[in-house]
């Protein structure tokens, strides 16, 4: 994207009042600016919830991490294609057209199942897999204590994932869950129970399935 | 192009193996939503994270922006 462009994308980002869609047209905007160097981005955390749901969960950031770079990504890198988009801030964190974009570390994902891909304004965004979003919500609602907003979130992932708004591998959620980065299945079977009787369908986890 | 999956509540799904389109994506918006809404509050966001000080003086007090109504959507 050219300079000209990347104006023009920043002043109608700016003027966007709907969270949701300022956060995915931000998103598509950083994601394409890193591509140009052949660095590929990950929306990961609450930014990522909030496009599999409109949950209504995400507040005022955007949390990417690193899916693959071919050269470090050196402070340097990183201030000079931020610099691009009139941010202020850094190294790792930046106040743009109204929001703030936090570029984390390397994307730690232990989902088989593809990165999924969403055509935004200025070009793909990619998300975290929704399996690994539901197992570890699950666990940040009981574990170390219990959290009732990461609780909330899990369900409506849950909810979203049983009606078929996002295509699921339920096979990888158990996967996940069983394994021992998660160990918490019990956990996540009973709430994915409870969110398909509360939907009036059939559990993915039924025993006589 | 290939037509979309579509969810039990007739909006397109957001797929596994291939990029949505942008206006399959909105088209969903409003039935994501009010399926969240059988299984939880309207408006979930956190009440405090590590990042507050930053958020609240950016969003006058607030975490973030507030949130569409559902019919609007």
């Amino acid at each position: 994207m050219n300079a000209n462009e990347i104006n023009k994308t920043l002043v109608n980002i700016d003027a966007e009042t709907d969270p949701t869609l300022k956060h995915l047209m931000l998103a598509s905007l950083v994601t394409a600016v890193f591509q140009d160097q052949n660095i590929e981005l990950v929306v990961v955390g609450g930014s990522a919830i909030e496009f599999y749901t409109e949950g209504a969960y995400v507040s005022g950031d955007v949390d990417l991490c690193v899916a693959s770079t071919p050269t470090p990504l050196t402070g340097r890198i990183r201030q000079e294609l931020m610099g691009r988009l009139n941010a202020t801030g850094g190294p790792r964190s930046w106040q743009v057209a109204g929001l703030f974009v936090d570029v984390l570390g390397g994307f730690e994902n232990l989902a088989t199942t593809p990165i999924r891909r969403l055509k935004g304004p200025s070009g793909e965004v990619q998300l975290s897999p929704v399996e690994e979003l539901i197992v570890e919500r699950v666990l940040i609602s009981t574990y170390p204590r219990d959290y009732p907003p990461a609780r909330d979130c899990a369900k409506k992932l849950l909810a979203v994932a049983l009606q078929g708004e996002v295509e699921t591998d339920w096979n990888e959620v158990r996967r996940l869950a069983c394994s021992s980065a998660y160990d918490n299945w019990n956990d996540v079977q009973q709430l994915t129970d409870e969110q398909a009787q509360s939907l009036e369908i059939r559990s993915p986890y039924d025993s006589d399935e | 192009m290939n037509k979309p999956n579509l969810s039990r509540s007739g909006v397109p799904t957001i797929p596994m193996n291939e990029p949505m389109e942008w206006e399959d994506w909105l088209r969903g918006r409003r039935a994501r939503r009010e399926t969240g809404l059988r299984v939880a509050p309207e408006v979930i966001r956190r009440p405090e994270s590590s990042k507050d000080h930053r958020l609240r003086k950016l969003f006058n007090g607030e975490r973030g922006l507030p949130f569409k109504k559902t019919e609007e959507l």
